[in-house]
């Protein structure tokens, strides 16, 4: 059992997006750029030329945050939605009724109809895929030539991540509606 | 009066050739057109569907639900609405509104088996949320809620209607008031699927589960002088002239309080500091469907009963007609607004700017199953008609 968590020093990010390649491939998401469980967003920098804030235009790099209150979760009709044993937010397809209330619910966007199963897909941090076989690393971190993302056990306090978290500032997205992510930006 | 199965009272001469069997004017003629017109395309939209899958639909990632999630809203207000105005004589005892009430609870069976019949399109495994309703329920889901307070509701509004045909007004007083209750609590938790977003500052609170009891009001009673207004071909005799200046009267209160919600739902809206709520009002203000919304459910229907306070009930049949066009742009406004603003600010491809608002339009298919859901609502109200007696028994 695990509390599964990442931390992401998104200053670092280059916008390879190597990562939602690897994602793609480890997790067969269908091609299409509505058909992504991780992304990496962007900002054009704000003010006028030649007063442009660069700092402004960083990278963010994101996915679902695995909430603790997940809206999600709590808006499913069928419990198609749920925690794992490992607190890690999945989909059983088995139950989805594509009623797609949890596309509206989540305030993170991290939801999107998979056209093969026609049920929600999201990210599931490598659960089937890459956790299964016994690895410890989500495909989106190890392939990061940046290092930005860290994987790991929140409730291991001798993780990389419990470590990162103790000793740099961080937040977290909408921190306000109370969902309580398990995502963490570093600062 | 036969017999028919399950001892339910038929009339003597219903027949299918009696369903093709109605007065030709050019009025009806062209209704008649118009709902086979649009039975086929709910076959045609349909079949669509089935073959593209919500591609068929103009519904994204953005914008997940649509004209159809819109279009059941309208059904089931309609159908809570009917519920209301069928209450107010059978379980009220309000003597001048009895006469509508088996009217009223047949429209209410037939509009939400038309929105269910909308909705079993736009829900992706519908067969599924029946098993998974009852097997994994997810109690903390206001759909679950009313999809399933909805299903009983239809129950009890079907042994009403059971009751009041055989004139045992006794246990169609309990079912209808059982009937009631379970459809008011379906109802606000339709309100609440909207009100329980937290990440949708527009929707989130307390404002749609109370909101949408009160526009069913609205409905049921736009939708009584509708088929009122058919039933007597406008010529009223003064006992519905009674009845239908009773349902203005109520019906004039009720706008001037949707006037009153809507002004500080608006107020607080834009002046309330919400983060992303204010940008979203200001927004609605420059659409033309709010507008639509705003003249026609409300304004030109208050203008038609202050006139002479609701002493035209030919001209309010014609203004309920118009209300009911404004009701639709009232659900489709309500299911739009809620996502009209990205959740994700942005840009995740290059070249492209951040979104700033999210563009949704019906498609084809979704605009032939709802106009097939009408269809199919008109249809069923028609066969109804012809096959009970809906007039107040003596």
């Amino acid at each position: 059992m695990a509390r599964y968590g990442m931390a992401l020093d998104y200053k670092n990010c280059i916008n390879c997006k190597a990562c939602e390649v690897a994602c793609k491939e480890e997790n067969g998401v269908e091609l299409g750029a509505e058909k992504h469980r991780i992304w990496v967003g962007g900002n054009n920098p704000d003010g006028q030329w030649p007063l442009l804030d660069i700092a402004s235009a960083a990278f963010m790099p994101s996915q679902c945050q695995h909430c603790e209150d997940a809206p999600c979760q709590e808006v499913c009709p069928t419990n198609a939605t749920y925690y794992d044993e490992n607190h890690v937010v999945r989909v059983d397809a088995e139950k989805c009724i594509l009623c797609s209330y949890c596309m509206n619910a989540c305030p993170y966007d991290a939801r999107y109809v998979d056209d093969r199963t026609m049920t929600i897909d999201k990210c599931t941090f490598c659960s089937d895929t890459r956790l299964a076989r016994g690895e410890t690393t989500t495909a989106c971190q190890n392939t990061c030539p940046t290092k930005v993302r860290t994987f790991g056990d929140l409730d291991d306090p001798n993780s990389e991540i419990s470590e990162l978290l103790r000793t740099r500032d961080h937040f977290s997205l909408k921190a306000h509606l109370g969902t309580n992510p398990k995502l963490f930006y570093l600062t | 009066m036969k017999i028919g199965p399950l001892n339910i009272p038929i009339k003597e001469d219903f027949s299918f050739k009696s369903i093709l069997d109605f007065e030709k004017t050019p009025l009806n003629i062209f209704l008649a057109v118009s709902v086979l017109a649009m039975l086929a395309m709910f076959a045609i939209g349909v079949i669509t569907y089935l073959i593209h899958g919500h591609h068929a639909y103009g519904v994204t990632r953005e914008h997940p639900w649509g004209l159809l999630i819109a279009v059941y809203i309208f059904f089931v207000v309609s159908s809570t609405g009917f519920c209301i105005v069928g209450s107010l004589g059978d379980v009220f005892g309000f003597k001048r509104f009895e006469m509508i009430s088996k009217r009223a609870i047949f429209g209410s069976i037939v509009t939400i088996m038309a929105g269910f019949a909308v909705i079993a399109f736009e829900i992706g495994h519908p067969v599924t949320m029946l098993i998974y309703n009852v097997l994994t329920p997810g109690l903390t889901s206001a759909i679950w809620w009313m999809g399933t307070l909805y299903g009983l509701y239809l129950t009890f509004m079907i042994i009403e209607f059971y009751f009041l045909l055989n004139n045992d007004m006794k246990k169609a007083k309990i079912f209808g008031l059982t009937g009631l209750l379970v459809g008011l609590a379906a109802h606000s938790n339709l309100g609440g699927v909207f009100g329980f977003l937290n990440a949708r500052t527009i929707s989130n609170g307390v404002y749609y589960p109370t909101y949408f009891i009160l526009t069913a009001f609205i409905t049921g009673i736009y939708l009584s002088f509708i088929v009122m207004g058919f039933r007597y071909k406008l010529n009223f005799d003064q006992k519905v002239k009674d009845l239908l200046e009773g349902l203005a009267k109520i019906q004039g209160l009720l706008i001037a309080i949707l006037f009153f919600f809507m002004t500080w739902k608006l107020l607080t809206d834009m002046y309330g500091g919400m983060p992303n709520r204010a940008e979203v009002a200001h927004h609605m203000l420059h659409t033309a469907p709010f507008w639509a919304e705003v003249i026609f459910a409300m304004l030109i229907p208050f203008l038609v009963i202050v006139k002479d306070f609701g002493r035209s009930p030919k001209l309010m049949v014609f203004a309920s007609l118009i209300g009911m066009v404004g009701i639709f742009f009232m659900r489709y406004n309500l299911v739009h607004d809620t996502q009209v603003k990205p959740l994700q600010m942005m840009k995740l491809t290059e070249y492209q700017l951040p979104p700033e608002w999210i563009e949704y339009f019906p498609s084809a298919t979704e605009i032939m199953i709802s106009l097939g859901g009408l269809g199919l609502c008109i249809a069923l109200y028609y066969v109804g008609t012809k096959a009970f007696d809906l007039d107040e028994s003596h």
